[in-house]
């Protein structure tokens, strides 16, 4: 019958000393296992645990298919799932032969054996080939140096090295290529020295039988020596998981699991009892157990690093270094095990504070909150979440610059980020050869939350002028709510003025909730998703489109036509706010082709689009400090599209200005048109 | 240490003014009130002081539109004590000052700070007439200061940029152009718990019985466009004009 013998040729107390290892490594593993868990234990309570059955498929999948490692990185996801899969084989079958072995032998019962332990063979065979592969395609593809596993820091600090995290790589890739490798030696010599007549179904085994054979040493002591070879660093290895990155097998699968669709999207409220004390995160105890494990989850794949505009822009922020500094604190003060192989500060003097001290406030202050981190991390972290709750600590400690200082206080005082009289809201309606209604007092389809920009801004009063226009000559009954608007709070949010962010979301409900209207459109994705995603919870619940979606409905539904085809040759730049965050991506397209616009897309584009760094209150922020500005680097990218793409489209009044800007400061002028959809449906209507 | 800050609400200049129907003042009926900008420069040096050395910072005014919001916003910022002086009727400066004189006589103070001016009467009086009242001594425009055990360095602003100090004892009452840094900013989250956690103290005006000292005969808007010329039309054209006009003048 086929099978093969378990400790092959060994004396029975050689047996009992692999026993007693295997054991040892064990308990390494259950106590670093149970420090790792009762860090996460101290953790502020998060709301994680509906749809339990639904979360665990979900992060099954993603394990499954590698799907969010194969994202725009085919080679990393490719190399990733020969490992992933090849271990988990593995795994499995020397599962089934502690099973046999340690168990099932007592019960004269046998699996492997016969035809199952042929098929058993061969699997195992070509998965561990494979798991050879993907481990050779990562150390090649780490010779090549990609920019995103550079692990320099951000900051530039020079007291603090991460020597300990080249060393886990280093240690984590080699036990695992040898452990691979030396199976096979194993399987090899005995195959060497017994040649069973079924030798052909370890096609691998028997390759490495001949070199056995032809090396001239005698097969049963290279089986000897290797089996003990192996199975030292396999128990190594076991005892070294949960002190090490290869921990992040088990972490991130928590991670994906736990992790909230809506992360980052609607932002976490703050308690009324936790208001009374303070509004941000002042001590490690503040982190949800959600974030611990956000932490820990962190292979330093670095894709939120080299995705992130702020570091794009040279700013000292990378939200790797966010996350890895707070694992480095949280780990350090609260007895993990998870940075023996962590980065170390030789400058003695610890900072005492969280927001501006662990993490600088430079850091806290550069993030565009466009979630391009959030969006490219494949195991599931929510650094955007953490990062605004830092800064409302900074916020409560009065900790920004002046220019923020005031437009908080404007939007504080007149509900506007431009310091202008509410009053004066609606003044750009005074050049329209019609009147819009005021849907406080009469009922309208419509609601149009026309937004800050889109209100004040003198660069953008004539595209809300067309925007009305557009809406009139179709005929759609709609109306704005005059000084009864307010910013709608997005960015108020996101810069951690969650006070402030509050009492503009109740005021704007309180006047939209009063309005007769059935729908609202905006042409601001900014506001687009906060009152689509954040107000249902302060008790405001709309359908909302922005308008580029409104106006493809009305496409097909033949109340917009386009007679005059437009023969631009464009680009489309996908908001944050509208493409990342909310997915809306076809409208904005589907609309430039309904016009007869030809539309390239530039290399980063839907919901990887790169940010214009507007966001997040970065608009009312200083950006002089900058190496080069995100809007510029995107102009760039524009123009390195070539083939006569020289209209620039945006769908956002924010991006408006952001890149009519970056096109004067980078001497773009000429080479690239920056314009709104709506400028493009106005010409292709007939103006 | 303790110091007292004397602060008053001033209409929004963001907002459109009106001159009322005697012509004398401006409509105060829908006026919006926001914190006299020079009143929180003086909190600031205050607060600022109390962060450097430690100090009780008391912001005290006048009762009058919206003025709990400011009291409430002086606390949420780190003030520690509220007053508010109620039954004054009259709003000159000569009464203002006889009013806050009456509530500070019976507290402990080292110092007052105040706006050196504000910008509904630009009389830039209160410190001067308060510590004439109070008899204490007095310099005004500050833009720095220091103290020390009972005596305190203080940094006036000359013309042409030119700094003299002055060194005096205290009390001392003081009206301050700016303070070191820019005036904090308040979260909207600290306002709300100082409103549930701080009490405004009231205290009654007593006896002013002050002449008011001048006041306004006639209160107008001044005529736009005389002496000035108005250019219309497109950007372009806006330009050329300039540029002519400019040419005109040999400047070239």
């Amino acid at each position: 019958m086929e099978t093969r013998e378990i400790f092959r040729n060994f004396p029975f107390l050689m047996q009992m000393a692999f026993y007693v290892i295997a054991i040892g490594s064990m308990a390494v593993f259950a106590y670093g296992f149970f420090r790792r868990y009762k860090k996460y234990r101290q953790g502020r309570d998060a709301e994680r645990f509906n749809n339990i059955i639904a979360r665990f498929a979900k992060a099954a999948a993603i394990m499954a298919s590698n799907r969010t490692i194969f994202k725009r990185d085919w080679y990393a996801g490719f190399a990733h799932s020969l490992i992933m899969w090849g271990f988990v084989i593995l795994l499995i079958g020397t599962g089934l032969v502690a099973l046999d072995h340690d168990f099932l032998r007592f019960f004269d019962v046998q699996l492997l054996k016969g035809p199952f332990y042929l098929g058993f063979s061969a699997v195992l065979d070509i998965f561990g080939l494979l798991f050879i592969i993907g481990l050779v395609m990562m150390m090649v593809r780490r010779k090549s140096k990609p920019a995103q596993l550079d692990y320099t820091r951000a900051d530039k600090s020079e007291t603090i090295s991460r020597k300990g995290y080249s060393t886990d790589d280093m240690i984590f890739m080699w036990l695992l290529l040898l452990i691979g490798i030396t199976g096979f030696v194993i399987e090899g010599a005995r195959i060497a020295a017994d040649r069973p007549a079924w030798e052909m179904w370890s096609p691998v085994g028997v390759g490495f039988a001949s070199l056995v054979d032809m090396s001239g040493i005698s097969a049963n002591n290279v089986h000897m020596y290797t089996w003990w070879f192996h199975a030292v660093m396999v128990m190594f290895f076991i005892a070294y998981i949960p002190y090490s990155k290869a921990m992040h097998m088990l972490v991130d699968y928590a991670n994906l699991m736990f992790k909230d669709d809506m992360a980052a999207i609607k932002l976490p409220r703050v308690s009324e009892e936790r208001q009374e004390v303070a509004m941000g995160y002042q001590k490690v105890e503040d982190f949800t157990w959600k974030e611990l494990l956000d932490f820990d989850a962190c292979t330093k794949c670095g894709r939120c690093h080299v995705s992130c505009p702020a570091q794009n822009a040279g700013t000292p922020l990378s939200p790797r270094d966010i996350i890895l500094d707070l694992r480095t604190l949280v780990d350090g003060s609260s007895g993990g095990v998870a940075e023996w192989f962590g980065q170390s500060d030789s400058n003695e003097k610890k900072p005492k504070k969280l927001a501006g001290g662990v993490i600088s406030k430079e850091a806290l202050w550069s993030c565009t909150s466009c979630m391009a981190c959030v969006e490219a991390c494949p195991v599931g972290i929510e650094h955007l979440t953490t990062i605004v709750n830092l800064r409302r600590d900074l916020v409560e400690e009065g900790d920004m610059e002046d220019m923020l200082q005031d437009t908080l206080a404007n939007i504080g005082d007149y509900g506007n980020s431009f310091g202008q009289s509410e009053r004066m809201r609606a003044k750009w309606t005074s050049g329209l050869d019609f009147k819009i209604k005021d849907v406080r007092k009469e009922e309208a389809d419509f609601l149009w939350f026309v937004g800050d920009y889109a209100s004040y801004d003198a660069r953008i009063q004539g595209l809300s002028r067309k925007m009305a226009s557009i809406f009139n000559k179709m005929g759609i009954d709609f109306g704005i709510l005059y000084d009864g608007e307010k910013n709608a709070g997005n960015d108020v949010r996101r810069v951690g003025e969650e006070g402030l962010y509050e009492m503009l979301a109740e005021d704007n409900i309180e006047v939209l909730n009063k309005a007769k209207f059935k729908e609202i459109f905006t042409t601001d994705p900014h506001s687009y998703n906060t009152i689509k995603n954040e107000y249902p919870e302060f008790g405001g619940d709309y359908s909302i489109y922005h308008y580029t979606g409104l106006l493809i409905r009305l496409f097909n539904e033949g109340k917009l036509k386009f007679p005059n085809q437009l023969n631009y040759k464009v680009t489309y730049h996908d908001p944050c706010y509208l493409g990342r965050y909310n997915g809306e991506v076809e409208a904005p397209r589907l609309l430039l082709e309904a016009m007869g616009v030809t539309m390239v897309d530039m290399p980063r584009c839907k919901e990887n689009s790169f940010c214009c760094g507007a966001g997040g209150g970065r608009i009312w922020m200083d950006d002089s400090k900058m190496d080069t500005r995100p809007s510029e680097i995107r102009i760039e990218e524009a123009l390195g599209i070539g083939d006569g793409v020289d209209h620039f489209i945006v769908a956002c009044p924010k991006d408006y200005a952001m890149f009519t800007d970056a096109v004067k400061t980078s001497g773009s002028e000429g080479k690239m048109h920056v314009k709104d959809i709506i400028e493009l449906v106005d010409e292709a209507m007939g103006g | 240490m303790n110091i007292i800050v004397p602060i008053k609400q001033v209409p929004d200049l963001v907002e459109e003014l009106e001159i009322n129907s005697d012509g004398t003042d401006l409509d105060r009926e829908w006026l919006k009130m926001k914190l006299n900008e020079f009143d929180d420069h003086a909190l600031e040096e205050a607060l600022l002081m109390k962060d450097d050395s430690g100090a009780t910072v008391t912001a005290i005014a006048l009762d009058g539109d919206d003025i709990d919001k400011a009291l409430y916003a002086a606390a949420a910022k780190g003030a520690d004590k509220l007053v508010k002086i109620t039954g004054v009727s009259g709003n000159s400066t000569h009464e203002a000052a006889k009013a806050m004189a009456n509530a500070i006589q019976g507290m402990e103070y080292d110092i007052i700070m105040t706006g050196v001016q504000s910008v509904d009467d630009r009389d830039g009086q209160l410190a001067v007439i308060l510590a004439h009242y109070l008899g204490n001594s007095h310099v005004s425009v500050v833009t720095g200061m220091q103290a020390s055990g009972g005596s305190v360095t203080v940094q006036k602003e000359y013309g042409a940029g030119m700094v003299a100090e002055f060194e005096a004892s205290t009390p001392i009452v003081l009206g301050i152009q700016a303070a070191r840094e820019t005036p904090r900013y308040v979260p909207v989250a600290k306002v709300r718990r100082a409103q549930k956690s701080s009490t405004i103290e009231e205290v009654a005006a007593g006896d002013i019985g002050v002449d008011a000292g001048s006041s306004v005969s006639k209160m107008y808007k001044p005529d736009t466009g005389a002496g000035a010329e108005m250019i219309g039309g497109s950007a372009e054209d806006q330009a050329n004009k300039i540029m002519e006009l400019l040419t005109q003048k040999g400047i070239k």
